[in-house]
């Protein structure tokens, strides 16, 4: 039968009607409701076929002034507030309020405090990286129920954070001037039975994923994030380090107990792609746990907090940024101060907003197939671009 | 005059061009040292050597402050600043630069204006579109003018001292509203 079929040298060129096929640009909506977006995210694609000529990505739907609210909350207020910009890593924002607030008040936070504060960091860093491999297998069409392996281990995290801070995603657990509550000694067992099966997990994990031929086809050579590009849109976090900028926070500007630990900064020499950006995540899954060990090791007793927490709290006249390494990059706060109860400006530098402004050079020229395949790994989150 | 009867705020001397000041000062660029933020070079500049200061920052060797952070909109009282932070990737150089236009200056009805960087540095495209819809900065010869947070018919600019909010059904103060 196969024969009877028309065979496509059949077919000579001056047969197609070239001078008659009209072709156009087509503009498709894709989102705001879009499953793959995490959060709310508009995109407006102008496509010449399959490929993708032009991006233009609308922001703000999930705005929620949270600058407008720092400058007319209290301090005491706006603390608990500022978890929502960024609910996978809390603890982040959390902690680059405290760190900008406590170099304008002088205040020295106790020894025991900040490394509570790296461990519960350390934390969430993996609890984000797990959410995100989750997600972002879904995003390539893994709907088998991996996304439940990676979200097994972030419940037992998102337990762990209740049981300190009594919330599970919006901690409000690191305040100005330490932290909030003072673990009980069993917490800390419960801490190290996670970080010592930890690594099997994330072994786990790669059995399945890491060489997938599946997952390699969707990623290889997917996204490839040129360093120059990279450095003129303000890349930060494991988008640049997979594009050969060593730029760690933790190690370059080293704030807290950090110079005192022990870990390695995932640095690749290449531009990397997708799968690198992947990889990326898992190893430093497995840093963190690492550190989240020394941390155990190391914490010392004592006092947990600098400054009396109260409602009137006030923080010295004055204006500086602090910033501090969050799972998707340098999360930072340029605070202004006139010594009053509320802060004067509030400004926020979030990683996800300035790593978001690159995606529009990153999908030109690639197929519509691979848009989430890209989106996914630079790891956006929408309430933190829309604040 | 009375206020000469008093000590001015700032009794100083001006204060002695820091290292990144100093080095604008040496390329003809004159700047205004400020009291640092915690420890942070912050110094001014006007608006017309703003594109020239940046360039000269951003790509020379001895500088190389090449990973804007933010731009940032301040509405001081007397004063609409915007802010630019400037780290290096490579080293631990950090600097702040303002560009602070006097309330008086700007014409009634208008924004104050500065020139966009975005054409030579992308990562300032959306910190100022940013900038210029919350805090009301006018970045001239910006590629793309637009809100970005807010809806596009929005009206004022919320991080101003002088905003109004819209009165609808939520923020009203009539007693049968939700607040």
């Amino acid at each position: 039968m196969a024969t009877e079929l028309v065979k496509t040298e059949d077919f000579r060129s001056d047969d197609l009607r070239t001078d008659d096929l009209r072709t156009d640009e087509m503009i498709i909506n894709m989102g705001p409701q879009h499953p793959a977006t995490h959060g709310v995210l508009r995109l407006i694609l102008t496509l010449d076929g399959e490929k993708v000529k032009h991006v233009e990505p609308i922001l703000g739907h999930l705005h929620r002034a949270q600058e407008w609210q720092g400058q007319n909350r209290t301090w005491f207020q706006y603390q608990a507030l500022i978890d929502r910009v960024d609910y996978l890593s809390g603890m982040f924002t959390s902690w680059a309020m405290a760190r900008s607030c406590e170099q304008l008040d002088g205040i020295t936070v106790p020894p025991r405090a900040e490394y509570l504060r790296v461990m519960v960091a350390e934390m969430n860093r993996i609890s984000s990286h797990l959410l995100w491999l989750g997600t972002y297998l879904i995003d390539l069409g893994a709907m088998f129920g991996f996304p439940f392996y990676p979200f097994r281990e972030r419940e037992k995290l998102l337990d762990l954070f209740e049981e300190i801070s009594g919330q599970r995603m919006m901690f409000n657990y690191i305040r100005i001037g330490g932290v909030h509550r003072d673990p009980k000694a069993e917490w800390f067992q419960k801490v190290r039975k996670f970080t010592e099966e930890f690594p099997q997990r994330v072994d786990e994990y790669e059995a399945i994923v890491t060489e997938n031929p599946i997952f390699l086809k969707r990623t290889k050579g997917v996204g490839i994030l040129k360093q120059s590009v990279a450095k003129d849109y303000g890349v930060t976090g494991p988008c640049i380090r997979c594009s050969g900028i060593p730029l760690d926070l933790r190690r370059t500007k080293p704030y807290s107990v950090y110079p005192e630990l022990k870990f390695d900064v995932i640095t690749y020499d290449k531009e990397g792609d997708t799968w690198d950006r992947y990889m990326a995540r898992i190893l430093e899954m497995r840093q963190s746990n690492e550190i989240i060990k020394q941390c155990l090791d190391m914490i010392p007793a004592g006092e947990i907090m600098g400054k009396k927490q109260m409602a009137g709290m006030r923080i010295k006249a004055g204006e500086g940024f602090a910033a501090v390494e969050s799972p998707r990059g340098i999360i930072g706060c340029y605070v202004t101060s006139t010594g009053g109860e509320k802060p004067f400006r509030f400004r926020w530098r979030n990683p996800s907003f300035c790593n978001l402004s690159v995606l529009s050079e990153l999908l030109v020229g690639s197929p519509i197939a691979d848009i989430m395949a890209i989106f996914g790994s630079i790891d956006v989150i929408l309430p933190d671009v829309d604040r | 005059m009375s206020t000469e009867a008093k000590p001015p705020a700032q009794p100083e001397a001006p204060l002695e061009p820091g290292k990144f000041g100093q080095f604008l000062k040496e390329h003809g660029i004159s700047t205004n040292r400020l009291p640092d933020s915690c420890g942070v070079e912050t110094i001014t500049i006007s608006a017309d050597d703003l594109h020239q200061a940046l360039k000269l920052l951003r790509s020379s060797q001895e500088t190389k402050l090449d990973l804007l952070i933010t731009v940032s909109g301040v509405d001081n009282n007397d004063t609409i600043d915007a802010v630019y932070h400037l780290w290096s990737y490579y080293n631990n150089d950090e600097l702040v630069l303002k560009v602070m236009t006097p309330k008086a200056s700007i014409p009634e009805g208008k924004l104050p204006e500065v020139p966009s960087i975005s054409n030579f540095w992308s990562a300032a495209n959306w910190h100022e579109r940013e900038t210029y819809d919350l805090a009301g900065v006018r970045f001239t010869g910006h590629p793309y003018p637009r809100r970005i947070l807010n809806p596009w018919d929005w009206e004022g600019h919320p991080l101003r001292r002088d905003y109004k909010q819209p009165a609808d059904d939520l923020n009203s103060k009539h007693r049968v509203s939700f607040r």
